[in-house]
């Protein structure tokens, strides 16, 4: 509906010629049920996915067909009990590629996993594994009274899209618990298709996103205040009103309830990208949308003055929090998932200081 | 015209929102009547075109803490509003344990009921949600189309059996046929029948019993007058009957049905202060 507003890059790979090999095995279940989460979140995103194994753990990315929503789930290689993922090349060929990255349809996909809760009682362990000479993809379940089911998915060779968004870079950073998050959606009924979050150094509110032509007679708004106080971390830097789809956002929520990790929101002003993110020791997610950009909004505040804005709120926005600062903390554990360039690191400091 | 309300005790809220679902579960949009004391959920399509009313009807004692209104003018000081109550539904359905829910017509961009939720949460202020439920407010001329119907002049009147049971009954029978046939006599038996070139499928209840209706105008003694085994049926919407067997949350304390033949059936439930009226006309 309104595109990301991202750069996107294609990690460029040659594939002709490479042999790759994949072998990891989910046995904790509690893993299993994380890795079938995400899978189910993924899929509110598009229809296929790109299955992407690296070095330091496996990667889920998904673009949506009209690319203004974007989700990556990176599990490190400590998140299986196994993990192997070497890449083989062929004599002729001289540099060694480390990822294959492979597109499958969800649909091939969801039905693995399609009941999380039943395969936590019922499986005993899951094995992912991908040989180079077969084109294909293996799912096996080591079911209880020794029942396995294998699935062997085909898959198509395709780069995957990264998008390219550097969340140090937003003025405002939400950090909240996803049970409080999922709390605040349930009041919006399914059929609600887009929220409006906007903020204050005062207060934070949810509501249903109106279109202009909105027939006020017959559509129940819904609004949601949150005092600043319920959020773990609460940076707010820019006064703004964010639009975007709730779909994805659900799946988000539905995988990080799974974790129990906290959520983190970053965001500007409206039409800019918000990223929700999650991050602990064995995986990272996050989800990159979209958010309406109005015309009329923009054109109201032209760039300078927007700028001294800025300034002057992040003056003010030190002051406020305290000690603010933006010391880079280079995430050096995993690679970082929304995007491959340099301008992405975590703001480790930031995040981690408590609000008050 | 002002109204405003206040529910705090959990459990009448909770009373309160399995209301609003059954009505929600009955009728697409209804209307809403205030008065002073009571409040009326009423749905009258037209029986002409085929359609099912409902009458229901509670006192706003047994679950508001605070409650005023103001009509129109002081002689007709009622208020008659259209609305969704699935949409009421929806905003009550995550306020299980609200601190406090308040209701309140508005006029914002246009005629609402503000639904203000106040949840707990973790900080020391509450969580505040607000639904602004969109009403259409209903003109005097017309509240003459919303009068309570009266009970119709029925063959047989009978008390109903466990309305799960008999719901799991119809629920089987819909899957064979649209229509079904409730017949009953004087004496406690009731048939539930439904017929099909394939099929013919008959439910009987025995010892229901027959409600003592105060006679008026002699209505009972010419029930007395009649046959005591011969039975009064109608064939209605199967979808209608099970419409408002699977709405109910809760078993009500009273469950009876009276049949004019082949027009006809008039359901009756009763839950503590809460009565619901179901009509549901007989095809040809």
């Amino acid at each position: 509906m309104f595109p990301l507003g991202l750069f996107w890059r294609k990690c460029s790979a040659t594939f002709l010629s490479f042999y790759f090999h994949l072998e990891c095995i989910l046995q904790c279940f509690f893993s299993l049920a994380v890795f079938g989460r995400a899978i189910h979140a993924i899929a509110r995103i598009s229809d296929e996915f790109w299955f992407d194994p690296l070095e330091k753990g496996l990667a889920l990315r998904s673009v949506n067909s009209s690319r203004s929503a974007y989700a990556c789930v990176f599990f490190s290689s400590m998140f299986f009990q196994h993990y192997c993922c070497t890449a083989v090349s062929q004599p002729c060929q001289k540099e060694k590629q480390l990822s294959l990255p492979c597109k499958l349809i969800i649909k091939s996909v969801l039905p693995v996993f399609r009941c999380v809760n039943v395969l936590e009682r019922n499986v005993e362990k899951c094995s992912i594994s991908s040989s180079p000479s077969e084109h294909h993809i293996t799912f096996q379940l080591l079911c209880r009274h020794g029942v396995v089911k294998t699935y062997n998915l085909t898959f198509q060779e395709c780069d995957p899209l990264q998008a390219v968004f550097a969340k140090h870079m937003c003025p405002n950073i939400l950090k909240v618990h996803s049970r409080l998050l999922a709390d605040v959606m349930i009041h919006f009924p399914t059929s609600q298709e887009e929220i409006t979050l906007s903020v204050t150094p005062m207060k934070v509110c949810f509501k249903s996103y109106t279109e202009e032509d909105t027939d006020f007679s017959r559509t129940m708004l819904t609004e949601i205040q949150l005092n600043p106080e319920e959020f773990d971390y609460f940076q707010v830097g820019v006064d703004s009103e964010v639009t975007f789809c709730l779909k994805e956002l659900r799946g988000l929520l539905a995988f990080s309830e799974a974790t129990s990790v906290p959520v983190s929101i970053h965001f500007d002003r409206c039409g800019r990208p918000i990223a929700f993110s999650i991050e602990d020791l064995l995986l990272e997610a996050s989800f990159i949308l979209a958010t309406l950009c109005e015309a009329e909004k923009e054109a109201a505040s032209p760039e300078p003055n927007s700028y001294l804005y800025k300034c002057c709120i992040f003056q003010f926005h030190s002051l406020f929090f305290g000690a603010v600062s933006y010391k880079e903390a280079i995430g050096d554990t995993f690679q970082s998932l929304v995007t491959a360039s340099d301008t992405e690191e975590e703001l480790g400091a930031l995040q981690s200081s408590p609000v008050l | 015209m002002r109204f405003r309300a206040k529910i705090v005790d959990l459990a009448c809220l909770n009373h309160f929102s399995r209301i609003i679902n059954t009505i929600a579960k009955l009728a697409k949009t209804c209307i809403l009547r205030l008065t002073v004391c009571k409040l009326y959920f009423i749905l009258s399509d037209k029986v002409a075109n085929g359609g099912a009313s409902m009458w229901c009807e509670l006192s706003q004692g047994n679950f508001f803490d605070e409650f005023q209104m103001e009509g129109v003018a002081a002689e007709h000081n009622e208020i008659y509003l259209e609305f969704v109550p699935e949409n009421l539904w929806r905003a009550l359905k995550t306020a299980q344990n609200a601190k406090a829910v308040k209701i309140k017509l508005t006029n914002k961009h246009c005629p609402c009921l503000r639904v203000a939720v106040e949840l707990p949460s973790l900080s020391s202020s509450s969580r505040i949600v607000t639904h602004d439920i969109p009403v259409g407010v209903i003109p005097r001329r017309m509240w003459n189309d919303f009068r309570e119907p009266s009970v119709p002049d029925f063959d047989v009147s009978i008390y109903l059996p466990v309305l799960k049971t008999m719901k799991s009954v119809v629920e089987r029978m819909k899957n064979l046929s649209n229509f079904i046939v409730i017949e009953a006599n004087l004496s406690g038996e009731m048939n539930l029948k439904i017929e099909t070139d394939l099929v013919s499928v008959t439910t009987h209840f025995k010892d229901l019993g027959n409600p003592p209706w105060a006679s008026e105008d002699g209505c009972q003694s010419s029930a007395q007058g009649r046959d005591l085994e011969s039975m009064a049926e109608a064939c209605i919407d199967i979808k209608k009957l099970l419409q408002l067997l699977a709405g109910q949350q809760v078993n009500p304390t009273k469950a009876l049905c009276n049949i004019v033949r082949k027009r006809i059936v008039h359901f009756i439930l009763l839950h503590e202060e809460v009565s619901l009226q179901y009509f549901i006309p007989a095809v040809a």
